[in-house]
């Protein structure tokens, strides 16, 4: 086990700005062979060790299909992320263990109309996804991103989704919570605009949905009004985690250890576990 | 396969665990400030392999220290180094002396989460390269339950070698696995006489029948997992944990509890990284960052811990994962036993 | 010693008339003749309170919890008890007007041999010293005496001390069942627990566990009242008095025969500054 807990080391290439309280860290393997056996697929997660002060769990924001690198964005929320924005620059080591837990079901969707539904920080798994599915662009039907932040400020992954409103086989839908002078796009909270903007058909389509535990609350309630079935509804679960092997028992949910059953889980799923999430 | 079994008594006792403390890197009950733990023996009188279970640890830090190193890290002005770690110490041959069945089983039920998916290579190495030679208890301590629950005590089978006490003052010596046969082939010089597994059998039956019937704690182990099953909104796990003052004693004494967390201890440019114990009876341990707490109250906390033991390692793994010690009522400051918190439950 | 009776009448009467919500007593353990805290919240629970010479338990550590937290709470003190709740008054832990103290002027309780424990056998201060109403004859005062096994520890040579400790640093399982269980370690999240604490993070080495027992017993220096709680709750029998009782010796010939939780709003060897300290220490 001790084995299995040693971190490799990355290097910090680039540290991008997204919100005032978000830095995406853009990290590339300091042993070459490592590229080559770290695969993942979106949703899953790394332990991040900031040497020093201990780990912490954060999800792959970037995709494999784009090799070379990965992302982790990462919000300031804590002591050690906090500590992870004020003492890690360019060019810095840190410690990575990973990739664990399952991942967005891509080849189930494969074929069907998808509907991201990403509020705040929650976009980054989803951006994982979505870059997947645009590189495999011919796999997927309809593709409609519904993302909303409390203020323009807090958009993440900004200059990305200018390329994806350019793109013409996506269609982006932005909002923000309250009105602001320069905002052109919808104001309103994501539920909202989900039921009265974009009103979604059913058919055939899937939603992937990530976000602060309100809005996943209120997106739930309306995907449901909407009448999606729960099992065609998939969002990731935040849990404490230490070990993400299944062995350390923090992120257990009744029986279900969120390291390794999830933490991309169904609504249908998320509805059959103890309510203590 | 037919094991050896050997019949002997007292002295006949004492000299086997001579030889094998002679022969083997051993392990037993040494006492400290009135209370027994597993340390290293190098001759029989250190330690007590008799040791009364109320003051025993439990032998889990041999298995899975109590803290752990898991790298080293240097820093430099080339970035990080991660330097090798230090050999395990806990990873050569080695025989146990004086294991409880309940603490024995607890390796047992501990395997099933060291094997599944991920292997934790260093816990197997160390279940490998151990020998375990088990007492079963004379007498029930007021806390324990381990007949109780889904496990035969009788016929355990956690252990290497079993020392079965006779009710006339004869002790039989009996090995469960291939590991057990070749230690007890491995010690020369002694002789005792060869007896067959079915005497000793009766003579266990017999045993376990006056143990069995010395026990306070009896619970209907079936009923008590059915009706827990669906506890989980029960209002009783609020006064059932009221008096539980959350300071982790129960999980860091339990032979099954198996929860870690890790940390780092740096000073200047060398760190250490380490894996040591954690409970889930701990207001932070499943705090996340941002301040959201699933289980931010006492009782939710109670329940998880007794949901696990009782509940969901069961559906999990195929076992409970309480076995029924009384280990964690024995050192509970205020004597809290997770007993009568799943019987006020249910 | 045995004041079941006027406690059981004192609480059905605190419940009768309204005056509290949860009454902290001790109750009688269901198969030994150790006895555990209670928290009585129905007046049908009250014929389980019992007060005898095993009442041990410091029962002050239940007001840190969510259950007595901002309610209005009768509670059973003794002499060390009290001078601990004295402390978390005057720490501003608990409010007094929310508190029915009910203080028994202590003989000394028994260990688990049956004998008269140790800190009774030194008790400086046998009667509750905060109180609504009393319990037994008050026997005033003590003289303060050095702890006996302060007193052996000192006579031996520095090496073998060391070792002494190095043992009880080697048997410590750093459960913190010490720190929970100190009616005046209150803090929501104790200094040994930071995530930036590097010295002592949670890990099981003999440096972590002396680096966390000198920590905390250094926060205790002045404030512990020797209910020896801690030591009752140490799953290894390590002799945490000797932590203690060092400090407090230390404290009692160096700052004016201070004792702590003595007196109501006394805040403490180290609050207090006095032309008379010492300060030979000060290089």
């Amino acid at each position: 086990m001790e084995q299995l807990l040693v971190p490799a080391l990355c290097k910090i290439d680039k540290i991008i700005e997204e919100t005032p309280d978000v830095l995406t860290y853009r990290l590339i393997f300091k042993d070459p062979e490592m590229f080559g056996k770290f695969k993942w697929l979106p949703g899953q997660f790394v332990e991040f060790s900031l040497l020093g002060r201990g780990e912490c769990t954060f999800c792959i924001s970037s995709s494999v299909t784009r090799p070379g690198y990965f992302d982790c964005s990462i919000k300031k929320a804590g002591v050690v992320t906090a500590d992870i924005h004020t003492m890690l620059d360019e060019g810095m080591d840190v410690g990575i263990r990973g990739p664990y837990g399952n991942w967005f079901p891509v080849d189930d969707i494969k074929g069907k109309n998808l509907l991201f539904v990403g509020g705040g920080i929650g976009l980054a798994p989803l951006r994982s996804l979505i870059q997947y599915c645009i590189d495999n662009r011919n796999d997927y039907k309809d593709f409609t991103i519904l993302y909303g932040a409390r203020t323009s400020k807090d958009l993440c992954y900004k200059e990305e989704i200018e390329e994806w409103k350019n793109n013409p086989t996506l269609k982006v839908i932005l909002t923000i919570d309250k009105p602001e002078e320069t905002w052109k796009e919808n104001v309103g909270v994501v539920p909202k605009i989900l039921e009265e903007v974009v009103k979604p058909a059913i058919e055939n389509t899937k939603v992937i949905t990530c976000g602060p535990p309100i809005m996943i609350k209120y997106t739930l309630l309306s995907l449901d009004k909407l009448g999606f079935a729960p099992k065609d509804v998939i969002t990731t679960l935040e849990m404490k985690m230490q070990c993400g092997l299944g062995k350390c028992g923090r992120c257990n949910i009744g029986s279900t250890y969120v390291c390794k059953d999830g933490p991309v889980f169904t609504y249908e799923q998320l509805k059959a576990l103890p309510d203590e999430f | 396969m037919n094991f050896s079994v050997f019949e002997t008594d007292k002295n006949g006792l004492q000299k086997f665990y001579e030889e094998t403390i002679a022969k083997n890197e051993t392990y037993a009950p040494v006492e400290k400030f009135g209370k027994y733990d597993y340390k290293k023996v190098s001759a029989l009188p250190e330690c007590d392999p008799d040791s009364p279970i109320s003051l025993t640890m439990s032998v889990k830090p041999l298995f899975f220290p109590r803290s752990s190193k898991i790298m080293k890290y240097e820093e430099n002005r080339e970035g990080t180094i991660i330097t090798e770690t230090d050999e395990d110490p806990l990873a050569g041959k080695r025989v146990i002396l004086g294991v409880k069945h309940c603490d024995a089983r607890g390796l047992q039920v501990l395997d099933r989460v060291y094997k599944w998916d991920y292997i934790d290579a260093d816990y197997q190495k160390r279940r490998e390269n151990s020998v375990i030679i088990s007492t079963r208890c004379n007498k029930a301590d007021v806390n324990c339950f381990c007949t109780s629950l889904d496990y035969d005590v009788e016929n355990s089978d956690a252990h290497d070698i079993r020392i079965i006490n006779g009710l006339n003052e004869k002790i039989y010596i009996q090995a469960v696995t291939e590991k057990g046969e070749d230690l007890l082939k491995g010690v020369p010089g002694l002789q005792f006489s060869v007896c067959s597994s079915e005497v000793a059998g009766e003579e266990s039956a017999k045993h376990f029948k006056a143990f069995d019937s010395s026990f306070r704690l009896k619970m209907n182990y079936k009923e008590v997992n059915e009706k827990l099953q669906n506890s989980f909104d029960s209002p009783e796990f609020d006064p059932a944990s009221k008096n539980c003052i959350s300071c982790n004693t129960c999980a860091f004494i339990c032979p099954t509890c198996h929860c870690f967390k890790i940390t780092d201890e740096k000073i200047k440019d060398t760190g250490i990284r380490y894996k040591s114990y954690d409970s889930c009876n701990n207001g932070y341990f499943t705090l996340m960052a941002g301040g959201h707490n699933p289980r931010p109250v006492k009782y939710r906390r109670w329940r998880q811990r007794a949901m696990h033991k009782f509940v969901y390692y069961k559906e999990r793994f195929g076992v409970n994962l309480c076995v029924g010690c009384g280990h964690c009522a024995i050192s509970c400051p205020v004597n809290i036993s997770i007993f009568d918190v799943v019987n006020q439950v249910v | 010693m045995d004041y079941t009776k006027q406690i059981q009448e004192i609480a059905s009467k605190l419940f009768a008339e309204e005056k509290i919500d949860i009454f902290i007593g001790y109750r009688q353990n269901a198969f030994d003749d150790n006895q555990v805290p209670i928290l009585v919240t129905v007046p049908a629970d009250v014929p389980n309170l019992i007060f005898t010479d095993k009442s041990v338990l410091n029962l002050t550590n239940y007001l840190k919890f969510e259950h007595t937290r901002n309610k209005r709470v009768g509670i059973v003190v003794k002499g060390c008890d009290s001078r601990a709740l004295n402390m978390l008054l005057t720490e501003s832990q608990v409010k007094r007007e929310n508190l029915y103290v009910i203080g028994i002027n202590c003989t000394g309780v028994l260990n688990e041999k049956g004998e008269k424990a140790q800190n009774c056998l030194e008790c400086v201060m046998p009667d509750a010293v905060v109180y609504d109403e009393m319990i037994g004859t008050p026997s005033g005062k003590k003289e303060y005496s050095v702890n006996v096994d302060v007193k052996e520890l000192a006579a031996k040579g520095l090496v073998e001390r060391g070792e002494y400790f190095q043992e009880i640093f080697e048997n410590c399982i750093r459960c913190n069942a010490c720190r929970h269980s100190c009616p005046l370690c209150y803090c929501t999240k104790c200094c040994i627990d930071q995530e930036s604490a590097v010295l002592y993070n949670g890990s099981n080495t003999p440096s972590s566990a002396f680096h966390a027992l000198m920590t905390w017993s250094l926060h205790l220096a002045g404030r512990c009242v020797d209910c020896r709680n801690c030591e009752k709750a140490c799953p290894s029998h390590l002799p945490l008095h000797l932590l203690h009782k060092q400090n407090e010796m230390v404290i009692y010939e160096n700052f004016q025969q201070h004792l702590a939780g003595m007196e109501k709003d006394d805040r403490g060897a180290f609050y207090k500054y006095s032309m008379k300290d010492p300060d030979d220490f000060i290089m």
